[in-house]
């Protein structure tokens, strides 16, 4: 018997490494301010109270790949309490891939779709 | 459940045992930093919440220490360091001249080119630092003064591991270890003094010092040595040099015979490519010394 519920949740993480780097890079794309990872949380948070789509957690090591490969940059800035914070924001090549990714999100989203009415 | 903040990073540090510890440097840096801001923000909106109730529904929208471990493995094994690819095994031949086409060794070359500069800074900075810090502890504001000097070794420890991950190719954090806070800057002064840590990164900053002038030295010398021999033809038959000058007088400076040519140019390449090989062996040691100095467990 094949466990139902580990297949789903091994579903449910691979649609997010996809889409979580899509979301994040767009969140920053709207805010001109650059942002720390608790701020953004709560934003995705607050925009789908709803929908639990990924742990937070998840979205540092996203937010520190895409830096890694230049779509984000970020700066560390001391914080009246606690530890200093790392401020994210969005490069020009985050800019283009993100005009980019928007346009396969799109045809992906209409090719699922489809799809799925049979 | 968590009962602190520490107890949680303490179960995300069993999870990524395994991992690299620079990762898991990133990983509890990056934890620390939202779960202190999370757990602010549910102290300010209910006061009366207890800390484990509020960890207890913060973590659950973070993620337990095995999913967020598991989130950092995945994204790091899509991540590794730019100069890691491996070049594929050849025939002896091949593989000594292969050298020229490795990023490690062109990457080790001008690490240990730009360590003769960053050395003596280093080194400044640290005996600089350290004489003032002690000298002025007989005042209170000495205190602050060393606080400030060994955060700043820290940081610069961070730097120096950005420099040996880019041009060595050894994984080394990405994030500030900020520990800690929250503490009387007295109390933060006391735990970094006590900290193996910050005197392993100061040994280093001496020590680089060292290695720094050496590997220049080493550099220049077998640079000029090399390309010297590679010019003997052009010397003598331009420039009517003698290509080994033994002395200023002109006597003893005897012409090379025609015939050696390709020998001394032959030599020179030859030396070059062993340093070469020499220097891509020297920048795998020197990223493990670093990563041994400078990354805590």
């Amino acid at each position: 018997m094949t466990d139902i519920s580990a297949q789903t949740k091994k579903f449910q993480k691979e649609l997010n490494s996809g889409t979580s780097s899509l979301v994040l890079l767009s969140v920053l794309n709207q805010n001109k301010e650059p942002m720390y990872g608790y701020q953004i949380a709560k934003m995705l948070e607050d925009s789908a109270p709803d929908i639990p789509m990924m742990k937070q957690g998840t979205l540092y090591p996203v937010l520190r790949s895409l830096e890694e490969n230049e779509l984000l940059e970020s700066t560390v800035e001391p914080s009246v309490s606690g530890p200093p914070r790392r401020y994210y924001k969005i490069t020009q090549s985050g800019r283009d891939a993100l005009k980019e990714w928007i346009e396969i999100w799109k045809q992906t989203k209409k090719f699922v779709d489809a799809n799925l009415k049979g | 459940m968590f009962n602190t903040i520490e107890e949680y990073l303490n179960a995300l540090k069993i999870e990524l045992k395994d991992a690299d510890p620079a990762l898991v440097q990133d990983a509890i840096s990056d934890a620390r930093e939202h779960l202190t801001t999370a757990l602010d923000a549910a102290r300010e909106k209910n006061p009366e919440l207890g800390t484990a109730d509020a960890l207890q529904l913060i973590v659950a929208e973070y993620g337990t220490p095995e999913e967020t471990a598991s989130a950092y493995k995945e994204v790091e094994r899509r991540t590794s360091p730019v100069l890691k690819q491996e070049v594929k095994p050849r025939s002896a031949v091949g593989g000594f001249f292969g050298v020229y086409t490795d990023p490690r060794a062109w990457g080790a070359l001008l690490y240990m080119f730009i360590a003769f500069i960053t050395g003596v800074f280093y080194f400044t900075w640290a005996v600089t630092g350290l004489s003032i810090s002690i000298s002025f502890l007989i005042f209170i504001f000495g205190f602050p003064l060393a606080l400030l000097f060994l955060l700043s070794v820290r940081g610069l420890a961070l730097l120096e591991g950005r420099l040996v991950e880019a041009l060595l190719g050894v994984r080394m954090p990405r994030r500030p270890l900020f520990s800690h806070q929250g503490m009387k800057w007295f109390d933060r002064l006391k735990t970094l003094l006590t900290d193996k840590a910050t005197w392993l990164m100061l040994v280093y900053m001496v020590v680089q010092f060292v290695l720094g002038t050496v590997y220049f030295v080493l550099i220049v010398t077998v640079l000029s040595v090399s390309i010297s021999l590679i010019a003997v033809p052009v010397l003598q038959e331009f420039f009517n040099q003698s290509g080994i000058m033994l002395s200023e007088n002109v006597h003893y400076s005897p012409m090379l015979p025609t015939w050696s040519y390709p020998l001394w140019v032959l030599g020179g390449i030859l030396l070059w490519t062993i340093f070469m090989n020499i220097v891509r062996g020297v920048g795998q040691l020197h990223g493990r010394l670093a990563k041994w100095m400078l990354v805590t467990e």
